[in-house]
């Protein structure tokens, strides 16, 4: 399973993290078996009574008795392997939402208008692409906007010279400014 | 003197989001405990019949229940690991599908948006988490649509002449600052 490629060819979930999410789960729910394994061979093994009548009577009434403890260890196994099953789940899986979650604040912080910072995730966290494709766009946004203060300001210099030119030149720049927010669609 | 007194890092939190992480808690729990009722169900009803069958057999060559239920228990242990992990696994597999699939859109939409489309829905994908997501995506989009096409159509209005100096120089100066404002 390869899933889409960001920049630099950098998968949005590596499959080193996808095997070793499920290698986890596997280890998990193995333990979880053994454990149920062990309560039930020491319910069993026990040894039965050395008389014949003894045996009879100790096989023929097992099955109620063993009744409350397959109950019992079936619960633990439960218990057991969601409780550790749900700690590896928590875990790992805040490699993928503890980078969406950053980006929402930085989004959030973005549409408030505070002065953005490039966004860089921690090394072993997954959808490293999705930082790098909002450096891009704030990036671009960046470029353009330093590109139209500069026709701006380049159409002010003209000012020194009179005013008819000055104006010329300005309403210049803001064609040629308006020309290009015409891609923003 | 004073002994430095060195500040622990704060710890990572690792619950994020109560809305993905904990539904893929409470389906993978489901699927532990519906693969033990099951378990529980047939061993329960095997036990049953096994158990007398050997009682009335007569011929008690075992020293322990355990020796009449090995391979019973070991067949149903191995259903029980295989059918949890098969189930677990594909759960997990569609989970990493829906995540890429979700993750992905969001970055297209925001290389679209690089290349100057701010309009096309991000559409991350049904799951609450990515929905959300892309709506935090959009509405950053949709924000910074609006004041470029503000400072758009001021450009335009200035540029088409027939106003007085005094009120085109104040305009021209307002339009710098909200220029300034854009990805600050």
């Amino acid at each position: 399973m390869s899933g889409p490629k960001g920049p630099g060819n950098s998968s949005m979930i590596h499959r080193r993290y996808v095997f070793g999410l499920l290698l986890r789960l596997w280890v998990n729910f193995a333990g979880g078996v053994a454990i149920l394994f062990v309560i039930l061979y020491f319910a069993l093994s026990r040894p039965l009574p050395g008389d014949y009548a003894g045996v009879f009577h100790a096989l023929h009434n097992l099955s109620p008795f063993l009744r409350p403890i397959l109950a019992v260890s079936v619960l633990v196994y439960a218990l057991l392997a969601c409780g550790s099953t749900s700690a590896v789940c928590v875990y790992i899986l805040h490699k993928v939402v503890g980078p969406l979650y950053r980006m929402e604040l930085v989004l959030d912080q973005y549409r408030s208008g505070a002065p953005t910072r490039t966004v860089s995730f921690r090394h072993d966290d997954q959808a490293q692409p999705l930082a790098q494709a909002f450096n891009l766009w704030i990036g671009t946004l960046r470029r353009d906007r330093q590109r139209w203060l500069a026709t701006m300001m380049d159409a002010e210099r003209h000012c020194l010279q009179d005013e008819a030119t000055c104006r010329a030149k300005m309403e210049e720049a803001l064609r040629k400014i308006t020309g290009d927010m015409a891609r923003y669609r | 003197m004073k002994t430095p007194f060195l500040k622990p890092r704060p710890g990572r939190i690792r619950y994020v989001s109560p809305r993905f992480q904990g539904p893929m808690v409470l389906a993978f729990s489901a699927i532990i405990a519906i693969g033990g009722v099951i378990f529980w169900k047939l061993v329960d009803a095997e036990f049953q019949r096994v158990f007398p069958l050997a009682a009335i057999q007569g011929h008690y060559t075992f020293g322990s229940a355990y020796d009449i239920g090995r391979d019973l228990l070991a067949r149903h242990l191995a259903g029980l690991f295989l059918g949890v992990v098969l189930a677990g696994s594909a759960l997990m597999l569609l989970l990493v599908a829906i995540t890429r699939h979700g993750i992905g859109k969001a970055v297209d939409s925001l290389r679209a948006s690089a290349d100057g489309d701010l309009s096309t829905p991000t559409d991350t994908g049904p799951i609450g988490k990515f929905d959300r997501f892309g709506e935090h995506i959009d509405a950053a989009r949709s924000d910074t649509f609006a004041s470029l096409m503000k400072i758009r159509s001021e450009t335009t209005a200035l540029a088409a002449g027939g106003i007085s100096p005094e009120e085109f120089r104040l305009r021209w100066d307002e339009l710098k600052q909200r220029i300034r404002r854009i990805a600050p």
